[in-house]
């Protein structure tokens, strides 16, 4: 699903990534750690286009994402949810409206997105909170409200960019276990941590970033 | 369409949430094209006056003493044959000292003194119009001055000539001043869509992450931006309907001679004005948006 092969990025000369390759099959659930600065928001950019590598090859499902057009990238991200630490919400948009951009991008009808936002904010229990703004929520509530945009475009991967960094033990459980239910229904998922608490026990795959590429793979 | 109609909904809410500031574009910019459309109804006026002072213009060919009958009627002829020529009257030598008769009134005696008529006889051209060109008229005159039987020929060259320098400046200033109006309004128009932009920046930022396409993150802005055309050409198209109408009914009673100086603005003026306002702000709102980069 999520193929890298020999990609190297740079920022003005500094090598963040160097020959940096890794493969994640369709449906799974897997992590990549590593401390501050080892590359793992870089590597998230560059599989949903934020970021073009300066060499190498970059696979998303049926995305040759390192040969992607610009007019192209906006139909790759509707395929690839992203979940951030900082949330990226519309601070003069309600809950409701959202988590219904996504699907108002995607040009789906009123009546569908009516319905299918009020299921998925039933899901992430925010459907008493649909008429809030962002700001009045706490930062968990805010972050379920970025996971519930993300689920409502049904996305083929999910990239999550340090989504329990500002987040509580509880509300950490409640995200974690909403990311695990979107895998069940086959979305891959990606998440970048450096929190050891998130992988371990769970008996799935963690890539280990040390200077610019992958030090270890193993089964956290 | 969906999407159409959601950029719709996201332009308007973004206009009723920085209404101020729209307000104040939409007025700059009618008080832009009433400005234009005061200068473009004076120019029009003013040639419109200019060119009855023209339709009067006339060329006075006279001709030679021994000429004779049949001389005459050529030149008729070839006057008549002429296109340039509009009107071609004949003035005889003793209608010419007739009318200098009626003129001088009480002190046409000093005629009287005179053994036989010194006039001469004489063809008064119009030419048409648009050939009222300084350049176009002396050749002209100098073509018919040339021909057998003519003594002279005569027309105000200094009068025309002051006549198109007023006609061209205004024209030319016409075109300076709306060009300089319309670059204004997209000026305007720019500077506020341009601060939305900004303000916008990290919703542009998250609706790209969330795949809108250029289109999609551009549309509410251009909407905005022809919105606020149309409304600050709308205002202008008011106030100058009621001023017209005002200085037609009202000065006109106090002042007819206004009512010669004043040419009608058709029906069409007035929708033209909200569509310039529009065309140009959209255009601002095209260059404040600028290219969208992913």
């Amino acid at each position: 699903m999520i193929l890298l092969s020999d990609v190297s990025k740079s920022y003005n000369k500094e090598v963040i990534l160097k020959d940096f390759s890794m493969t994640i099959g369709k449906g799974e659930f897997t992590y990549v750690t590593g401390p501050s600065g080892s590359g793992k928001s870089t590597l998230l950019k560059l599989i949903y286009c934020s970021e073009r590598p300066d060499s190498g090859q970059i696979v998303v499902g049926e995305w040759t994402v390192t040969k992607l057009k610009q007019k192209a990238i906006p139909y790759l991200r509707r395929e690839v949810g992203v979940v951030f630490q900082d949330f990226k919400l519309l601070v003069n948009q309600t809950v409701f409206e959202n988590v219904a951009l996504a699907m108002r991008i995607n040009g789906r009808p009123s009546r569908e997105v009516k319905e299918y936002v009020n299921a998925v904010l039933r899901e992430v229990k925010l459907s008493h909170k649909a008429n809030m703004f962002p700001l009045q929520l706490s930062g968990g509530e805010q972050q379920r409200v970025v996971i519930a945009r993300a689920m409502v475009s049904k996305p083929a991967v999910l990239l999550a960019d340090e989504p329990t960094g500002n987040l509580d033990p509880d509300n950490t459980d409640i995200v974690m276990k909403l990311f695990r239910e979107m895998n069940s229904r086959g979305t891959t998922v990606l998440i970048a941590t450096h929190d050891q608490n998130l992988y371990q026990g769970t008996g799935q795959r963690v890539f280990h970033i040390v200077d610019r590429h992958i030090d270890q793979e193993f089964i956290g | 369409m969906r999407i159409f109609g959601y950029c719709f909904q996201a332009a308007f809410k973004s206009i009723w949430r920085e209404k101020w500031i729209n307000l104040l574009t939409i007025l700059s910019i009618s008080i832009g094209l009433l400005l234009l459309c005061v200068f473009v109804i004076f120019t029009s006026n003013m040639d419109s006056v200019l060119q009855r002072w023209s339709k009067n213009f006339g060329m006075v060919v006279y001709l030679t003493d021994d000429i004779g009958q049949a001389g005459e009627d050529a030149l008729k002829r070839t006057f008549q044959q002429d296109d340039d020529i509009s009107k071609v009257k004949y003035i005889s030598n003793a209608q010419a000292l007739e009318e200098i008769r009626n003129a001088l009134g009480s002190n046409a005696l000093i005629l009287d003194d005179f053994q036989e008529n010194p006039l001469p006889s004489s063809f008064e051209l119009k030419l048409r119009s648009e050939l009222l060109e300084p350049a176009i008229v002396k050749e002209k005159a100098a073509q018919i001055g040339k021909m057998p039987g003519v003594e002279e020929v005569q027309y105000g060259e200094k009068w025309l000539s002051s006549l198109y320098i007023i006609s061209k400046t205004l024209k030319i200033g016409a075109i300076c001043f709306g060009f300089a109006m319309l670059i204004a309004i997209t000026f305007i128009t720019y500077c506020t869509i341009k601060i939305f932009f900004h303000r916008k920046n990290d919703e542009i930022e998250t609706i790209k992450l969330l795949g809108a396409t250029r289109a999609f993150t551009r549309l509410p802005f251009l909407i905005e931006g022809i919105f606020i055309g149309t409304m600050g050409g709308i205002i202008s198209s008011i106030i100058i309907f009621g001023a017209y109408s005002f200085a037609t009914l009202k000065i006109i009673e106090f002042l007819p001679s206004i009512g010669l100086m004043l040419s009608s603005i058709p029906l069409l003026a007035y929708l033209l004005i909200p569509f310039a306002g529009a065309t140009m702000s959209l255009l601002g709102s095209f260059i404040a948006v600028g290219k969208i980069r992913y």
